[in-house]
């Protein structure tokens, strides 16, 4: 048990100016980088480690802090504006996000963001700071079999984003979890579908399959639909009301339940290793979507969904940390960034970490919150720049965007060869969508794709073939009739309520105007 | 509906080509354990088959096909694949400028501040904030 001594000079350490300044650096930098399309809070930690060599534990690891955190809601930024998600969990932020700009709200929409993204992350901090240990301990009670379980669980959430034709989303589903398939597989390590490229021997790289089908196949349909006078990319009216450039108090306590569902789902997920926040955001989309009184507003503007999916996967990154500081085994690649920048310190993070370095972390801990408190202050003045930025004409910002992707493509997966599957998936994407099947629905099966078969293939091991031996896993169970329950619910009661309340609101219109 | 219907019959196509082809010919067959290299890729195709015939015999969704459009969309992805290619072997710093300046112009963009933004300040902040100041490298 740590004590409380240690506890307060720990986080008396953390609040000094010297850290201070390394968050703020941290911060500005973890935005300005997580807003170019490709890049994010992975690429932001990646470069900004060399620059910790020479620093000292404290300020190297509070820097590290704030640009993570900087570049969790800097990813939100392309998405809302130009709906061009710069990373996968950022395309359920565009779903409402863009729609709300396009209204000519995207300051607000952007507020809407920043506020939910520093409330899930200072929730997840805070159980983080006061239930590490315990959750970490449970955490890893979930075996393969549970994993699994989970897995379903998240596939389920795929019946909540199902619009008008079931056939076309399964469709996308089964061409998601397929493409998913290339590269090694679990159980035997042997290649397939690589099609002679090595490249491939890893799977196909997530960043340029989702970049390609959600960004830059919307940057062609835009570029492709500028008329004969090339407008600004979004026009803010010079005389817009003030209520559409700010959120207020009223619409942030209005949305208290989504962002604390979405933060508790991103801190739940966050805590096991390996699910990662693009099935958090997803899943408490969907669920917010479908327990809304007004679903049909979803997809079209609401600032809920906003609400819903920051709060959710800025919650994640908190809560990765958990099972990292707790036992040492880091939840996501950039908690496993952030294990190397504790060893490049001499720090070795595991179950005695609390008791030999009690104060350091707690120094750790004060850091996150006051990168919580500057992220919320600099994005305020950042947003107003990107505003400024995005009312340039449309020719450049998609040009921009364009040139932008294929440089963070580039850099993330290391080559050309990432850029060109970018670019290949760029087409799929805009024929799917053209034809009207969701490439949301396919990168979330594609994302869940490998972590299903592997889960799946050490579960048949467990039960040695014999599905009904799962009833010897409780939390499993549980987890599969929960699945069962989420799709009955979202695939087929929520949306047969919403469609009754729809057909009720036009009799009422029709009697109305009688 | 007709190009529901199309797009139906397509992904059976998908699937018989899929499952009876590409699988087979790319896949090492493996015949032991409980998951082999071709279950789901092969659950996958037989699915796309079944669900192909689905929306093909009862077709669902909304389209939004436009040929105007779709001609548009393919030029630009033809310039795309020209500039990478391009990229690859001459560099980033000298096709950049083209590209950028190529797309601006194919969109109707003819005022002079913006284009010259757009060729020459755009690729310069790009490769002075990647190559130098973040250490990566560009093509």
């Amino acid at each position: 048990m740590v004590e409380f001594t240690t506890v307060l000079a720990g986080l008396g350490d953390a609040l000094n100016l010297t850290n201070l300044l390394f968050v703020i650096a941290g911060v500005a930098i973890g935005q300005f980088i997580g807003a170019l399309p490709g890049t994010g809070p992975v690429m932001a930690m990646a470069v900004a480690i060399p620059f910790t060599f020479v620093l000292d534990p404290l300020p190297a690891i509070a820097f590290l802090v704030g640009v993570n955190k900087g570049g969790l809601f800097g990813g939100a930024i392309p998405a809302i504006l130009i709906n061009t998600p710069g990373t996968p969990d950022a395309a359920a932020t565009a779903l409402d996000g863009h729609p709300l700009a396009k209204k000519g709200k995207p300051v607000k929409a952007m507020k809407m963001a920043l506020y939910s993204s520093v409330t899930g992350d200072t929730f997840s901090d805070i159980v983080l700071i006061t239930l590490s240990v315990p959750l970490a301990i449970i955490a890893l009670q979930m075996g393969p079999v549970e994993i699994f379980a989970l897995m379903i669980f998240a596939f389920s959430i795929i019946a909540g984003l199902i619009g008008d034709s079931v056939v076309k989303a399964l469709i996308a589903a089964v061409l998601g979890l397929f493409f998913a398939m290339v590269g090694l597989d679990p159980e035997h390590g042997t290649p397939r579908l690589y099609f002679g490229y090595f490249e491939l021997f890893d799977g196909l790289p997530l960043t340029a399959v989702a970049i390609g089908m959600l960004a830059v196949a919307e940057i062609f349909r835009r570029l492709a639909n500028i008329g004969k006078s090339i407008l600004p990319t979004i026009e803010i009216p010079d005389t817009q009301d003030a209520d559409d450039k700010r959120v207020s108090r009223a619409e942030y306590w209005s949305c208290r339940y989504v962002m604390l569902r979405g933060a508790v789902i991103g801190t739940v997920l966050g805590a096991i290793p390996g699910i990662g926040s693009t099935a958090a955001a997803f899943m408490s989309y969907a669920s917010t979507k479908q327990t809304s009184n007004d679903p049909e507003s979803f997809g079209k503007g609401n600032i809920q969904g906003v609400a819903a999916t920051e709060s959710a996967n800025s919650a994640v990154m908190g809560a990765n940390l958990i099972p990292l500081l707790a036992i040492g085994i880091p939840g996501s690649i950039t908690a496993a960034l952030l294990i190397s920048a504790f060893k490049i310190h001499g720090i070795q993070p595991g179950p005695l970490l609390f008791e030999q370095q009690g104060r350091l972390i707690y120094g750790l801990f004060g850091a996150m919150l006051m990168a919580n408190l500057m992220n919320l202050l600099i994005g305020q003045a950042s947003l107003r720049l990107w505003a400024r930025i995005i009312s340039a004409p449309e020719s450049l910002v998609f040009s921009a965007a364009l040139v932008l992707c294929i440089t963070g493509v580039y850099a993330s997966t290391g080559g050309m060869f990432g850029v060109a599957v970018m670019l290949a998936f760029a087409i799929l994407g805009y024929v799917m969508t053209s034809f009207g099947y969701s490439v949301v629905i396919f990168i979330i099966a594609f994302f869940l794709g490998n972590k299903l078969e592997l889960s799946l293939s050490q579960t048949l091991v467990i039960l040695d073939g014999n599905p009904m031996a799962i009833i010897n896993f409780p939390v499993a169970l549980a987890l599969l009739l929960l699945s069962l329950l989420s799709i009955v619910w979202l695939g087929y009661l929520a949306p047969r309520r919403a469609n009754k309340r729809a057909l009720i609101a036009d009799d009422q219109s029709d009697t109305s105007s009688k | 509906m007709l190009i529901n219907r199309l797009s139906g019959a397509f992904i059976v196509s998908l699937g018989l080509l899929l499952y009876f082809i590409v699988i087979p010919a790319h896949t090492e067959i493996v015949d032991y354990g409980w998951m082999r290299p071709q279950s789901i890729p092969n659950a996958c195709a037989i699915l796309l088959v079944f669900l192909g015939i689905v929306q093909t015999a009862i077709p669902t969704g909304a389209t939004s096909v436009g040929f105007s459009e779709f001609l548009r969309v393919s030029m630009f992805a033809l310039v795309t694949i020209c500039a990478l290619w391009a990229m690859a072997n001459f560099g980033f710093l000298a096709v950049t400028p083209l590209f950028v300046g190529a797309l601006m112009l194919l969109v109707g963009e003819r005022r002079i501040g913006w284009l010259l933004g757009g060729v020459i300040v755009l690729p310069l902040a790009i490769w002075l904030t990647v190559v130098p100041l973040l250490e990566r490298t560009l093509p």
